[in-house]
Parts: structure tokens; sequence; C-alpha cells
């Protein structure tokens, strides 16, 4: 898999398609680091393994480069997502950036509890089935059974957060500037743990259709909360509902900004709808 | 003179209404005077697109019980089907709700249940009932720092 890699990157240099290739480097005294690979010599230290996060990190190398630079970035499932979640978003232009895509082996799925371990364009490896995360007994814990023993389940480990921001900095997608997070009039200044319902939910609420379950924010976590599970039960409902999932497809927008004569949900009438509570309609 | 510390507390809820149905609801109930439970307070807002998830996410954490979201039915919105949208958008934090144990049932989504004044008072009856059947959001809510 890894002499594959380095043949197709250094064919790309070869052909001039792209300037550079991000990737990972095996340097001095062994030290894995992110690296712009854009020479034949320095390929013997390329390295596939351990999973690092690289998307956000192009983007911002993208900015500091001038325009007819091209990126190709060696990214894994989740990072191809979260390359096509900034396309939709303005904040990477689509012909600046190639991508070769490699495979997650099982192992590395079922760490990440990750329902597609490989990228849509598949160019080195085989591509494995997923896992699904609610087949897994930490997740079903805190979200699935009886409400009142999850929400002291969910506020024991909240209580752990020191607020270090990690979560919304390593997260491929949170680019808003300036952040809601930051500001008093929505959560609170001052306190440690953060004020739970307001940090996190906002947090979580904010990347409910974008989420590409990466894992970025737990991994980032110091203090180890789970963090993408806030975000699975949002993104199976939109997988549900409207066939939706974040970064598969440059071109599908979210169904939530459109409304529901042009993106309807499934089994469901528009004028069924009356109230959220479902079980009287008022009448 | 004693207090009663114990007594429960009664369940406070915020309504946002829309400018078009939930609000003349409102305003019909009041008179009219249809009598009424006691515990909430009125936003009203130009539509219910104009309601923010994260508003009523900061409404939960600064100790609200529930929160009404009031708009015209759907399919009858004045500002090109932006209930639409305000629908997709609230069915999802009820997911996140959900997901977190506080329970789809804080937040209720009515459309076009509130025109007059007895479907408004109605309406809140059965929610303040049904607010008051669930447990208490206490653990989640922190308390504010004191001033000095």
């Amino acid at each position: 898999m890894l002499e594959e890699t380095k043949n197709m990157v250094q064919q790309m240099l070869e052909e001039k398609r792209a300037d550079g290739i991000l990737g990972l480097m095996k340097g001095q005294w062994n030290i894995i680091q992110p690296h712009i690979f854009s020479n034949r010599e320095e390929l013997e230290c390329l390295v596939l393994e351990p999973k690092w996060h690289l998307a956000k990190m192009a983007m911002k190398i993208l900015r500091t480069l001038p325009p007819d630079y091209r990126l190709a970035v060696i990214c894994r499932g989740c990072d191809e997502r979260a390359i096509f979640e900034l396309i939709k978003r303005n904040q990477i232009e689509k012909e600046k950036i190639l991508t070769i895509g490699i495979a997650c082996s099982y192992e590395q799925a079922s760490v990440c509890l990750c329902q597609r371990p490989y990228p849509t364009k598949l160019d080195v490896g085989e591509a494995c089935s997923g896992v699904d995360p609610f087949d897994d007994e930490r997740v079903r814990d805190l979200l699935v059974g009886d409400d009142r023993e999850r929400m002291e389940r969910w506020v024991k480990v909240l209580k752990r957060c020191i607020k270090c921001y990690g979560c919304r900095n390593s997260c491929p997608i949170c680019i808003c500037e300036p952040c809601k997070l930051e500001d008093e009039v929505w959560v609170r200044k001052g306190s440690i743990p953060a004020e739970m319902i307001a940090f996190h939910l906002i947090r979580a609420f904010h990347l409910s259709d974008t989420c590409v379950a990466c894992g970025a924010c737990q991994e980032a976590c110091p203090v180890g909360i789970p963090l993408m599970l806030l975000q699975l039960s949002m993104r199976k409902s939109l997988q549900e509902k409207y066939d939706y999932e974040a970064g598969i497809d440059v071109e599908k927008k979210s169904p939530v900004l459109s409304d529901f004569l042009d993106e309807p949900e499934k089994d469901r009438d528009i004028p069924a709808w009356v109230n959220s509570l479902r079980e009287d309609d008022g009448s | 003179m004693t207090v009663e510390k114990n007594k429960a507390r009664e369940p406070r809820i915020l309504i946002f209404a829309c400018k078009w149905c939930g609000l003349i609801g409102a305003d019909g109930a009041g008179r009219n005077k249809v009598s009424l439970p006691l515990n909430f307070r009125v936003i009203p807002v130009e539509c219910v697109a104009f309601v923010e998830p994260d508003a009523i996410i900061r409404a939960l954490a600064s100790g609200i019980d529930g929160v009404v979201v009031m708009g015209c039915h759907v399919g009858g919105c004045r500002f090109n089907n932006a209930n639409h949208v305000a629908i997709k958008r609230l069915e999802l934090l009820g997911d996140l709700l959900d997901a977190t144990g506080i329970g789809r049932d804080r937040l209720m989504v009515s459309f076009g249940t509130a025109h007059e004044d007895y479907q408004f008072a109605d309406v809140i009856r059965k929610y303040v009932d049904r607010i008051a059947q669930l447990t208490t959001l206490e653990p989640w809510v922190m308390p504010r720092a004191k001033k000095y």
C-alpha cells in the first residue's frame, strides 16, 4: 500500500499534475509530521500511519500559496469528506486541490466507529465495510435507553470539560470567524466546566448537517469526552429522512437549506406536520 | 412565616410566537380574558425562521423548562416557505436534545394550531401539564456565579 502510494505521488510530480503533495513524513528521530513533498528524494520518508486530519491544514496552506499552486492531499475517507464540505462552503477552490484517496483498515474503522472508512475516489488499497456505531456498547450507553439515566451519564461526562476549545479548533469544518462560543451572549464566561447545555449543544448543533464524523473533536479532547456521539443521532436522522450524508457529494446541498417542496421528507406529507409532540394534533 | 423551600418550582415556559399566527392567538387570549396558566412569556418574532436553534439552547441553559415555537401552518408562510426550513432545523435540534437525554418534549414546535384565543390557551395548558411530568433539568443548569 505504501509503495503504491509512493509510485502514485512520484508519477503525479513527474507529470506536473500537482506542485506539492501534502502527506505525513517520518523525519529525524522518527518523528512523524505533516510535510509537503515537492521532489522525488523526499519520498522515501513518506508514511501513511497514524491517522492525521489534514483537511484544515490543507485549507490553511492553500491560503498562503500563490493562486496557481495546485496541492494534492493524501487523504482518508474522513479527510476527503471534510475537503468536500470545505469546498461547499467556499473555503477551498475546487480546481486547486487534488486528492489521493487511501482506504482505512477495518481495525482503524472500528476504533473510529466509522461508517464509511474509504473515500469516494479510492486510489490505493481496498475498501472495507464500515462499522455501525449504534452496535457499540459505549455508544448505546449514552445514546439509547432511559432519558433520566442517560442525562446523568452525560452530565458526569461533560462536567470534565476544561473549556480548552480543542474540539472547536481541531474540527475541520469549524471555520466561523468570530465564533459564537467566545461570545458572552451565548456562553457565559469565566466558569469551568463550561456551561454544559450552552457550550456543547451550540457547538454540536452548528455542525449538525456538516459533521463528517472524523472524530477529530474527541481525539483532541484532553479529558476524553466522546463528543462525536452528540452528532451521531443527527447524522442518522438526516440519512434516514433525506438520504443525505455530509461530504459525499460536492454538488448536493444540505436538505436543511431547502423547503419541503424541493426536498421532501420521506414517508411524511406536508399537511401532517402540525405538532412536534405527535400524540394530539390539537383538533 | 415559613417559606417552603422544597416546594416544586412551577415550570417556566418561553414562547416564540410568529407575528402572523401565534401572536394573534396570544393577543386574543389576553383581550378575551381566557384563563391561562401564568408561567409563560411570549417573545414575538416576525417569522419562526428567525428563531435560531442556538436561542432555544440558550434558553434551556438559563433555566427555562420548556420552549414553544409557534408558527403559521405549513404552506401558509408569508416569507417564501421559510417555516419549512424552520421545521427541518428544529427537528434536527429535537434529535440532538433526544441524544443528550434532555428529551425532545422540552421543545414543542407547533404550526397553525394557535391562531384563535381558545386554541392558544389549549396548547399552553396541555404543554404546561406535559412539562410538569418531565424530570427536572437541574443537573444540567449551572448556577450563576456570585457577583461581588
